[in-house]
This record gives structure tokens, C-alpha cells and sequence, in this order.
């Protein structure tokens, strides 16, 4: 089943064109209303008439997410503020959050890209889906919610949390499918045998859309064999809009509509293109993009792409799993966090001292997230109470800013490890 | 400013024309659902017998314990097939209230809310920060829906991190901001420690919970806003039912959509306007979970005076109160008899509990004491903290909000020879 046959089974040739097109049609407008991507063309020394064919886009230059930190909230909008629609808020490197503001146009094409995607998954109207992901400034939750209404589904927006309730309301209103982590997803089928529900047996669930972490082949085979559904990996980044694409019931890479957005994998050290089928970085320019435009974004996810016509029809191009990232984002329980994110919120915190450490374990499937912090020798206490306080004071001060609950350990002046070299202040200990 | 003119405005003998064309609809829709025709049919009415609108007298009430019996898709008048959302809504037990809706109930209900936030002054080009709970609970959604339908440009914050939600109005240039009233006094708090102004923000919309004529007038002095009440219930769709106009006194309540009527909780007897009684509803144009004079608990009246400066129709009064004992804990709807079917599921429970509410910077805290049954106690420190810990998420789930719940030895807790008095609410009025 398609949701728009002509356009995903297009002639392979004719989308390049039409890639072509939007793309120029793209870099004119941010040439002409983005001071920001006007100073970058002339540094790179490259004019809108450059781009003779699809192939020079690499002629362009690349976006980092840097870029979308120094120029908070809206310096990169290229849209008026009574264009815009809505504001998504991810956590950011440092300090500020990452803003991403839609308008009408953006908000259409988000939601045409999921409802494609969620038709490739073989959901349609008579399904009743059940949307576990958080609602809210999280796009994870409002974006499935919106392709999930207009492929004419039922949509129970059951957010995040209240596990039981949860699994009593999957059972009870016959959802048939549900959008969460695969982590969450795990964790629900150990709430539920506790419960004495079988997810298998005892509901009508029969389709997992599950991302906003990486997940293996082998966690996929666990889940469908022992839920009983058909799991499909879905991908996207708030910066792209969020959650856009998934995999179709193939099963064989996720589908990147090719008139939504232009995809290539770079090598991250040279920028260079690699090979179809070469591992590198993922890098996408989203050739609709209204208000906040994306042009060679570096994701800083790791993945390979091929090019091959997929056995649904379906003539796009396809990235496969992500396989780890070029950075040292964390991803916990779906939420992005940067190491530098805990680190600008300790040194702000004046009983703080130098040194820290960060470990990321799982339990019950479940991601936690462990910070432990030295107390500066004048701020340590004998005190109990003193020493609580200043620990749920820092698990607030990170909470506010990761948006992700971190357990706080203090310890004692100078007993956490030195670093000679450079710091290794991250353990993940979990095991995918 | 109107978002529907005619609709907003409609009143006399046309307005009546049109609830009288729209009850005779939903009586007919109401039909299809078996709790309905069984109603009807023992109060031997057929849709042709209602003639005039002062016939939906002679249809008996339906009770929220009624919607009980119903779970989970026993009030549904359509297939599930044409069910385009499901959320819940607290039930008076264990199971929660399952609420349906048609596209055209989502279509209707955004064009509702439209109007609400048009008549407060926002139009297209605003911003407008929504700082309640998205998913299950309809005040996120169905504000997000309509805020979006008139063109504004919507912040789905959601509720929690108050530092954040601050930062965001400021940098954002937030214009309008959503809540329940007791979180704007504590985000008014957190910023007046934190000296955060909000140059931008001009309009508050507060409701899921009562407040006082004195609360409005500190929202207003402390955020630099005017303060609307805003009144709403799951089961007719979400908020959106009734708001305050510019004038904010009374609000307005879309009688093209839902028919009033005031009634004497104690007798079922219908009050004229000025009467104070609980209100019940008819609804008019919901497709899915059609409901005839539904008792909504809310104590409330008609006004008096049939219109407005304004322009738009008949006002009720701000809620007075209750008529159920019904409490609204943080906005979210919490029935006595609900932490009753949790405590006494679990074998740890003894014979009695108290619940106590009170105000903590501004914020709604819920304590919960529980008699222990003797028999599933050790005596050791760990397993209380375990008993403890399982009670409060049992509560959690069931309620959907955070109690602290602390366990009492068994015999210590007051026992009543009449009727059981275990909610001691020492809330008082906001701030």
C-alpha cells in the first residue's frame, strides 16, 4: 500500500530532477533571505548558479548544530513571525536549547512524510495506534500523532509514563499498533507478564514503530518474537522537523523521500562522499524547509545508504540502521544528551568541583543515567541534610537542563579519578 | 473580534430554532447507543417526541457513574472505524472514562476553542505558550488544536520545568500563556525569585481547577496579564465549553453547541435564571459520545440578563463549587471513591485512610495516611519503605498524579459513626 503511489514509485531519474529543482529553488531563497547562509556561500566561495546539476551540491557548505546554538532561538529563521506555527525545543550542547519553529507548510510536510511512511508499515485507518512517545516540546509525540490522524487511524495519545495504565488501555481499546523507544516498548512487556497480560496473546497489537534510539537486528528479532508484532525502525532529528521516516515492511533500510529531503554520507573527517553501502556521516538537506532551513546538515549520526530500488516499489533512497554516532551524544530514553550539556550545568553550581563522571547503565530496559560530582572541600559537610539538599538541588539544575532525570552521587574532594590525557568522563555500560 | 460571528452571536427564537433542530439530532444519535435506547425506551420517548426544546425535561439524567458501566466503548455512537481520538478522563472507580471522537467532534472542537482564545484578544501572528498536560488529558491537545486552527504560533511546553517555561516566554515573545491558575502563581513565584519580567505576555487563560475573584487580581498583578477563566470538561470534548469575554464577568457558553440547563442537585427540579444549582448539559452537535442532560457536578447559574455588551449570548456564573465530592488536585479531576477502590485492592491496606490537601508554593500537595493491616507487617523499616512505595504507584496510576502517602499504625486513624468524613481539604484559596 502507498500513500502516494506516483510519488514514491517515481522514475529514479525524474525524482533527481525534481531534487534538482527544489534544491535551487532552495539555496535561491536562502541566498537571498538568510544573512547567515549568504555569508556561508560567499566564504566558500559558491553562487546559486553553481549548482548546474544535483551532483554540485557538495559544492555547498555544511550546517552543525553549532550553528543552530550560536544563533539562538530564531537568528536562522527565514520566516516572518506571523508565518510561524509552532515551536520544538531539543536540548543543546550547551547552555541554550536547540529551537526549531515551523510554519504551515513545514508542520504539511511533516506530517505527509509520516503518514507515507506509517502507510509503508501497513497502518491505515481501520488501525488504532497508540502514541507512547512524550507529547509537548518533544517532537516525537506530536509528529506521530499528527501522521497518524491523517492516515484516518485512531490515535490514543497515551504520551510517556503510567506504564500499567498504559497496557490496561492497549488491551482494552484494541490498539493495534504503538509508537515509543524500543527500549520503552521492552519494558512494557515486562510491566505487562507482571500484570499477567501477554502482549502476543492477550491484545490486538501487531506493529511497533520504534526509534529515537538506536536499537539492533537482534533486539528487533527479541521484540517481534516475544510481543508478537512486526517491529520497523523509524528516524529523524528534531532539527529535520522529527521523526520523518521508517522502514516499510520490507524491513531492508528506512525510506528518505527524496522530494523531502536530499541525503548523503560523508566521511566525517574530509567532508568527502563515500561509497553506497559505506559507513560514514549522515547529512541531509531538507529541500522544502521553511522557517528554520537545513542545508548539508551534519547529524552526526553514523549509517550507509543505498540507492537500489527496495522490493515495495518504493525507488527512494534507503539508510540502514544507525550504528553509533561521530560525536559523544548520549541518547537516554530517547532524549539527546551532551556530555557538555552536564558539564556547562555542574561548573555552574558553585559547591561543584572540577572533576566529574557520567555513567549510563539499563535496568528493567530502561535507560538511567548516573552523574557523580566532587564537592568542593569548603562545601562538603558533615551535615546529612546538607548534603541532600545540594544533591536534589543538582539532580533539579540537570533535569532543567538535560529535560532527562540524571541520579546525582556526590563524593568526597579529590576520591574521582584524574585524567592525564584526555578526559573519559562517560561509561556506557549498556548493551545493545 | 469573533471567530464565528453568527454562531457567537445567535440568540432569541433563532437560537432556539436551532438547539430544538440540533437536540432532535442527538436524541436520534443518542439512540444508537444501547445505554441510551434503554433509557428512552423506559421513559417511553422516541426522537419524535421531542417537539419543543422544554421536552428534554421529560429525558432522564445521566449520571458519570453511568459512563462507568459503559467502558471502554459502551457511549460510542459511531464504529470504531470513524473514532479519530480517544482520550480519558478520571473515572469514579478504578477504570477510567473513555472519550471518542468523530473528525468532525475534532473539527468542532478546535473551531470552539477558536472563538475562546479570538474573544480574548488573540488573533494570528501571536504566540501562545500551552503549559498543561498533552496526551491524555485534553487540555493540551484540544487548546494546541485550536490555538493552531486561527494561525497563532503555538509553544507545546507542557507542564514541569519552570525555569524553562520562563526562559521560553522571554525569548520566545510569548504573548498568551495557558495554565491552571495554581502553576501560574508558583511560575509568578519562581520568576519574581529569579526577577524575570515578561514584557510580551499580555493574556492569561486559566482553568481545569477553581479560583477566586482575589487569585485573578494577583495573576494579574504579579505576570502583567488579564486573567480569563476558562471552563471545560472531558466529556464534552475538553475545555472549550465556556469562557470569559473582555468584560470578565460571567462566561460565555456556546449555546449552539451545548444546552443548559440549572438544576437542583437535591430534586432534579429545573431553576430559572439567578437560581444557583449544578449544571447539566445536553450536548448538540457531538457525533461520537453524544450525552443527554449530563450532570456535570458543577455548581454554577444562568445569568439574568440574555446577552452581553460583548455582542455574544447568555453568561453562566463562575463555578460556585461542587455538587459530588469531587476534588481537583494540580487540574486533574480526583474521586474520593477512586483512592478508595485502589486502598482497599491492596492486602496491605487496613480499615482506614484520610486524605489531606494543602497548598506548598502555591502548588496542590496530596497526603495520603493509610491504616496498615497488621498481618502483611514485619515490622521491619525496608518493607514499610517497599508497602509505601507500592501504594503510591498504584494511587499514581489510577489517579494519574503524585501522592505522598505515609503509613499509620493500624487503629490510629479517626473512625466515624455517621458518614465517613476522609477528605480534610485545608487549601483555602489561592495564595
Amino acid at each position: 500500500m502507498y500513500w502516494d503511489s506516483k510519488m514514491e514509485t517515481m522514475d529514479r531519474e525524474e525524482l533527481g530532477r525534481l531534487q534538482h529543482r527544489l534544491l535551487k529553488t532552495l539555496v535561491y531563497r536562502l541566498y537571498s533571505f538568510s544573512p547567515f547562509y549568504h555569508r556561508r556561500m560567499e566564504e566558500a566561495k559558491v553562487h546559486p548558479d553553481d549548482l548546474k546539476t544535483l551532483a554540485d551540491v557538495t559544492k555547498l557548505p555544511f550546517m552543525f548544530k553549532r550553528d543552530l546554538r550560536d544563533n539562538y532561538p530564531d537568528k536562522l529563521f527565514t520566516a516572518t513571525k506571523e508565518e510561524l506555527v509552532r515551536y520544538h525545543v531539543s536540548s543543546g550542547t550547551t547552555g541554550k536549547p536547540t529551537v526549531v519553529g515551523y510554519t504551515e507548510n513545514d508542520l504539511e510536510e511533516w506530517t505527509v512524510s509520516l503518514a507515507r511512511a506509517l502507510t509503508s508499515c501497513g497502518l491505515g485507518a481501520k488501525d488504532v495506534i497508540q502514541v507512547s512517545y512524550g507529547y509537548g516540546l518533544f517532537t516525537g509525540g506530536l509528529g506521530l500523532h499528527y501522521g497518524a490522524e491523517r492516515i484516518g487511524a485512531t490515535v490514543i495519545p497515551t504520551s510517556v509514563g503510567g506504564t500499567e495504565r498504559q497496557i490496561e488501555l492497549m488491551q482494552d481499546l484494541g490498539a493495534t499498533a504503538i509508537c515509543c523507544t524500543p527500549s520503552y516498548l521492552l519494558h512494557m512487556g515486562e510491566v505487562a507478564e507482571k500484570m499477567g497480560v501477554s502482549i502476543k496473546k492477550d491484545t490486538k497489537m501487531r506493529v511497533g514503530i520504534l526509534g529515537a534510539e538506536p536499537w539492533t537486528a537482534e533486539m528487533r528479532n527479541r521484540i517481534q518474537d516475544w510481543l508478537g508484532i512486526s517491529a520497523y525502525d523509524i528516524y529523524g532529528t528534531s532539527e529535520l522537523s522529527g521523526p520523518l521516516f521508517t522502514e516499510c515492511t520490507e524491513q531492508n533500510g528506512i525510506h528518505v523521500w527524496g522530494d523531502f529531503a536530499y541525503t548523503e554520507v560523508v566521511d566525517p573527517k574530509t567532508g568527502e562522499e563515500v561509497a553506497d553501502g559505506e559507513k560514514g556521516e549522515l547529512v541531509m538537506t531538507i529541500l522544502k524547509k521553511e522557517a528554520l532551513p537545513i542545508v548539508r546538515f551534519r547529524i552526526g549520526d553514523i549509517t550507509s545508504m543505498t540507492r537500489e530500488v527496495c522490493a515495495c516499489g518504493r525507488t527512494h533512497p534507503r539508510i540502514m540502521r544507525i550504528t553509533g554516532r561521530v560525536d559523544d551524544m548520549l541518547i537516554i530514553r530517547g532524549i539527546n544528551v551532551f556530555p557538555s550539556m552536564i558539564e556547562h550545568t555542574l561548573m555552574g553550581i558553585p559547591e561543584v568541583g572540577q572533576h566529574f563522571q557520567i555513567v549510563v547503565d539499563r535496568k528493567h530496559e530502561l535507560d538511567t543515567l548516573l552523574v557523580r560530582v566532587e564537592v568542593k572541600p569548603e562545601a562538603f559537610s558533615d551535615k546529612i541534610t546538607d548534603l541532600m539538599n545540594l544533591k536534589a538541588g543538582i539532580e533539579k539544575r540537570l533535569e532543567s537542563a538535560l529535560t532527562v532525570h540524571a541520579d546525582v552521587e556526590l563524593a568526597e574532594p579529590g576520591s574521582l579519578p584524574r585524567f592525564e590525557g584526555k578526559a573519559k568522563r562517560v561509561t556506557d555500560r549498556r548493551k545493545l | 473580534m469573533f471567530w464565528d460571528e453568527r454562531m457567537e452571536t445567535l440568540k432569541g427564537k433563532e437560537l432556539a430554532a436551532l438547539q430544538l433542530k440540533r437536540l432532535k439530532w442527538t436524541v436520534a444519535q443518542a439512540a444508537k447507543i444501547p445505554f441510551y435506547r434503554d433509557l428512552l425506551g423506559k421513559a417511553s420517548l422516541g426522537p419524535g417526541d421531542i417537539r419543543a426544546l422544554s421536552d428534554v425535561e421529560k429525558i432522564p439524567f445521566t449520571m458519570k457513574k453511568d459512563l462507568r458501566g459503559g467502558y471502554p466503548f459502551g457511549f460510542l455512537a459511531v464504529p470504531l472505524e470513524e473514532v479519530r481520538r480517544i482520550h480519558t478522563t478520571s473515572g469514579t472507580t478504578g477504570k477510567p472514562t473513555v472519550v471518542g471522537y468523530t473528525g468532525n467532534d475534532l473539527s468542532n472542537w478546535a473551531g470552539l476553542i477558536a472563538r475562546n482564545l479570538t474573544m480574548v484578544g488573540l488573533a494570528e501572528g501571536d504566540v501562545f505558550q500551552n503549559m498543561v498536560n498533552y496526551g491524555l488529558f485534553t487540555g493540551g491537545l484540544g487548546f494546541h488544536y485550536g490555538a493552531e486552527l486561527m494561525g497563532l504560533t503555538v509553544v507545546p511546553s507542557a507542564t514541569g520545568n519552570t525555569k524553562r517555561q520562563i526562559e521560553m516566554i522571554q525569548d520566545f515573545g510569548v504573548n498568551a500563556i495557558h495554565c491552571t491558575p495554581s502553576y501560574a502563581m508558583h511560575l509568578s513565584e519562581v520568576a519574581a525569585a529569579e526577577g524575570a519580567r515578561f514584557p510580551t505576555l499580555q493574556i492569561g487563560c486559566f482553568g481545569a481547577e477553581p479560583w477566586s475573584e482575589a487569585t485573578r487580581a494577583e495573576l494579574e498583578r504579579r505576570l502583567g496579564v488579564s486573567a480569563f477563566d476558562s471552563y471545560g470538561l472531558s466529556e464534552m470534548y475538553g475545555p472549550g465549553v465556556a469562557m470569559e469575554c473582555q468584560e470578565r464577568d460571567g462566561l460565555h457558553i456556546w449555546h449552539d453547541s451545548y444546552l443548559v440547563e440549572i438544576i437542583d442537585p437535591a430534586t432534579g427540579e429545573t431553576l430559572g435564571p439567578g437560581e444557583k444549582g449544578e449544571m447539566v448539559i445536553t450536548t448538540l452537535v457531538k457525533e461520537a459520545m453524544p450525552l443527554l442532560r449530563y450532570r456535570t457536578g458543577d455548581i454554577t447559574m444562568l445569568r439574568d440578563e440574555d446577552g452581553c455588551s460583548c455582542g455574544r449570548g447568555q453568561k453562566i456564573s463562575r463555578i460556585l463549587g461542587r455538587s459530588d465530592d469531587m476534588l481537583v488536585v494540580r487540574g486533574i479531576n480526583v474521586f474520593p471513591s477512586q483512592i478508595e477502590h485502589v486502598l482497599f485492592s491492596l492486602p496491605e491496606v487496613g480499615e482506614q485512610f484520610m486524605v489531606y490537601l494543602d497548598r506548598v508554593h502555591q502548588l496542590d500537595e496530596m497526603t495520603i495516611e493509610v491504616e496498615m493491616n497488621r498481618a502483611a507487617f514485619s515490622g521491619e523499616l525496608r518493607d514499610l519503605h517497599r508497602v509505601q512505595e507500592k501504594i503510591a504507584s498504584a494511587l499514581r496510576e489510577t489517579l494519574g498524579i503524585r501522592t505522598d502517602v505515609k503509613l499509620v499504625e493500624p487503629g490510629s486513624l479517626p473512625r466515624f459513626e455517621g458518614k465517613a468524613k476522609r477528605v480534610v481539604d485545608r487549601r483555602g484559596v489561592l495564595f
